[in-house]
């Protein structure tokens, strides 16, 4: 074990020193759009005479993400026992989790800031960005435990609480760890999103959105780097104590039972229907308590109704409607086309693993890397790279879609047993023959869920780039209606990307449900 | 011990059914184990063996029939901790110590491990794993943690003792180890005892009945008595004696 680790790190370790020397030396040659690319010793020397800068911005935002990330866990977690004690809540609340999960939180950040004071609305964003992952992996971990040991339990008579408390909860430690180590980066991006998107005097995000305009790139990048730091130690930290708790976890031997399912079939339809409208009619119902309880005028904090009434009631609404559609024109083909190319070069990449295992090996820490960046604290640096025409916008899809999928895809293909990858060999099938047999058809339900999985942040992407360089589409009608103080357009936009959120979600998994079952093959959840 | 028979099921019958198809699992399975006997239930895969028990143990229902588990109902009989149980792989909590595991019926019961120290103590030692009281179940090798299975299954001082194929997991070398220690532990105890088992070998060597099950529909096809007096030794297994006993029963399973 040590040795193949120290093995997996060492190229690792050597490709960062090669990639950043490459970074010193074009950096200093000034090779990338006249200096946008700064080298690493300028970052360091600008970071160094901005030292006093930094520990309240830090502070800020390490103090609303911790705060954010408590509570958004502590909800996700009991949230995810009720639903796995009582499955017909979570069928009720699977709009909700679904909204939560697909909402791209640069639409809702001015929204937050509208209804919320103080430093509120960082902590619910932070709040929001762990919530999903969290509650996913205690459901999965509740759900997927030891069958034998809980026949232990009701074998002396133990009931459902029993088998919960002594084996479930226990049992899913270490895929609530897991989760929480994903959920980390995702509260320190929630919280600079917020701070960027909500003025306030410290923060991270609010020191990044004051250095943007002074065209200064080794402070942005400084920024940048510093919010990749903290996101990276927070998962470090979690990835650290689920080792530790993982070793006693693991179950000695391997059960082939399947833990029983939710009974989906087993309700009347009447209940079925029932549970569906409830699930769809929550969010709704939940987004007017929160104005309701808030207290915000109505001038300000648009409800349900209102948001209709103003995209097709008010007198005004054909001009809302028209301005709403020209920026849905702008926003949706750059979308499609960013997730289409990172998506399928994920995909041909992964594949393509199990030839140059070497190349994999030194390039995945690299693609985990760029999974705790902060996107918007990226997204300023690729402006600075890429300037502000149409480019940037692919690219920061291209790139924020790509790095999910590819590592998804290859843990995906990893999973394939030696045996059944040894099998076409055997036979003296060609490299493209095993592709075509087995790690394409493998990888394939990894695929889909990458595609389901990048959606929000594909969206989330080009919003970004659109409200920060590209001066396009809903990204920047946000903007534009946050200085217009055009407050039913900011609710439009917002409920409008959530829903277009959550429409392609659900179109990509009625897709997938439908190949795989064909093919025969399982959802990856 | 009255003459209230350990375990007793009276025609029951219990059947499977998924979209449209239906397996009758069992058909009117009847068996009976005195106080203190020891009983194998013995038969191809599918024919119902683990669901009887199951049923027995109030982990499944039934269709109709009677159950009976000292004269009480599954679900009272556990529940008032007279039974214990241990499965196919060990099934072990893997966070858990081996005495930890042990004590977990008695939390299940709602009693205090607390108070059971000594009976742990002695179990431990019982099943030869003294010194091994607090290690986790991964460092331990697959017949010292169907030991420590064993063991749990003995912590409440059960009047009626469940096996389903305990050491299933385990090579032929290491079972006929195991199958003596069992018989010793067991005569300690004087329970009654149900084992459910695919090796005939096993089942003549261990029991006082051999009930045999066939399968489609899953019923009783007969019950041999085994005579060979206690402790039985590990010479049993080369008698001529025990190869007719074997032979004899391989052949009822085989329907001849």
């Amino acid at each position: 074990m040590a040795s193949s680790r120290s093995l997996w790190r060492s190229p690792a370790l050597r490709n960062l020193l090669i990639l950043l020397m490459i970074w010193e030396m074009v950096g200093q040659l000034k090779l990338v759009a006249g200096g946008a690319l700064p080298p690493i010793s300028d970052i360091l020397i600008r970071f160094w005479q901005d030292r006093a800068d930094y520990p309240g911005h830090v502070a800020a935002t390490v103090w609303s993400s911790t705060l954010g990330f408590v509570i958004g866990n502590l909800l996700a977690i009991s949230a995810g026992v009720l639903f796995v004690l009582f499955p017909p809540v979570q069928r009720l609340a699977r709009g909700v989790n679904i909204a939560v999960f697909a909402l791209p939180a640069i639409a809702i950040a001015p929204i937050l800031v509208l209804t919320l004071e103080g430093n509120a609305p960082r902590v619910v964003l932070a709040a929001l960005g762990v919530y999903f992952i969290t509650m996913t992996a205690t459901v999965v971990g509740l759900s997927q435990y030891d069958t034998r040991s809980a026949d232990v339990i009701r074998a002396y008579g133990g009931g459902s609480w029993k088998v919960m408390k002594l084996v479930r909860l226990r049992g899913a430690v270490p895929d609530i760890l897991g989760g929480l180590r994903i959920a980390a980066p995702n509260a320190v991006l929630g919280a600079i999103l917020a701070e960027f998107g909500g003025g306030g005097r410290w923060g991270l995000g609010t020191y990044l959105l004051g250095s943007l305009g002074r065209g200064e790139p080794a402070r942005l990048w400084g920024i940048g780097l510093m919010a990749t730091l903290i996101a990276g130690l927070s998962y470090a930290v979690f990835a650290l104590i689920s080792t530790r708790v993982l070793g006693a976890t693991r179950s000695v031997t391997l059960n082939t039972a399947l833990p029983p399912g939710d009974g989906d079939a087993d309700a009347p339809l009447a209940l079925r229907m029932a549970l569906m409208i409830g699930a769809a009619a929550l969010p709704f119902v939940l987004w007017w308590a929160f104005i309701r309880l808030t207290g915000v005028p109505e001038m300000i904090a648009k409800t349900p109704w209102g948001v209709i009434d103003y995209l097709f009631l008010a007198d005004a609404s054909a001009v809302a409607r028209a301005k709403l559609g020209a920026a849905l024109l702008q926003t949706l083909p750059i979308t499609a086309l960013g997730m289409v190319a990172g998506l399928g070069f994920a995909f041909l990449l992964a594949v393509s693993s199990r030839m140059m295992p070497g190349f994999i090996r030194a390039f995945m820490p690299i693609a985990l890397v760029t999974q705790t960046m902060p996107l918007v604290a990226l997204t300023p640096l690729l402006v600075l790279m890429l300037g502000r025409g149409l480019s940037v916008t692919l690219w920061i899809t291209i790139s924020v879609t790509f790095f999910p999928a590819f590592v998804l895809l290859v843990q995906g293909i990893q999973r394939v047993p030696q045996s059944v990858l040894d099998l076409p060999r055997a036979y003296g099938a060609s490299a493209w023959k095993e592709l075509r047999m087995v790690s394409i058809p493998a990888a394939l339900p990894y695929l889909f869920a990458a595609t389901r999985l990048t959606v929000p942040r594909a969206l989330l992407g080009v919003m970004i780039a659109e409200w920060l360089a590209t001066g396009t589409g809903l990204g920047n009608l946000l903007n534009q209606s946050r200085g217009y103080l055009d407050y039913g357009m900011i609710w439009t936009v917002a409920s409008v990307s959530v829903c277009l959120s959550v429409a392609f979600y659900y179109a990509v998994l009625a897709v997938e449900r439908r190949t795989l079952t064909r093919l025969g093959m399982q959802v990856v959840e | 011990m009255a003459a209230v028979p350990g375990i007793s099921l009276r025609n029951v019958c219990k059947t499977y059914r998924s979209r449209g198809s239906a397996v009758v699992a069992l058909e009117g399975m009847t068996l009976d184990c005195p106080p203190g006997s020891f009983t194998a239930l013995i038969g191809p895969s599918g024919c119902g063996k683990s669901t009887a028990m199951r049923i027995a143990l109030g982990l499944e229902d039934h269709d109709s029939g009677e159950v009976r588990i000292a004269g009480q109902a599954p679900a009272t009989a556990t529940a008032s901790g007279i039974t214990g149980v241990a499965f196919q792989d060990a099934a072990l909590l893997p966070w858990r110590s081996v005495a930890r595991n042990i004590a977990l019926p008695l939390e299940v019961l709602d009693r205090d491990p607390a108070r059971f120290g000594a009976e742990i103590a002695k179990l431990i030692e019982l099943v030869g794993l003294k010194g091994y009281e607090n290690a986790l179940p991964g460092q331990l090798s697959g017949g010292m943690r169907q030991r420590v299975s064993i063991a749990r299954s003995l912590i409440t001082s059960p009047e009626v003792l469940f096996m389903d194929e305990p050491f299933g997991a385990l090579d032929q070398i290491r079972r006929r180890q195991m199958n003596v220690e069992l018989q010793r532990i067991w005569q300690e105890t004087r329970s009654t005892a149900l084992l459910v088992t695919h090796g005939i070998d096993e089942a003549v060597f261990l029991a006082d009945y051999v009930v045999v099950m066939h399968a489609n529909p899953g019923r009783v096809v007969e019950v041999i008595e085994i005579p060979f007096p206690r402790p039985r030794r590990d010479a049993l297994y080369g008698t001529p004696e025990f190869h007719a006993l074997t032979d004899r029963i391989a052949r009822v399973l085989h329907g001849q």
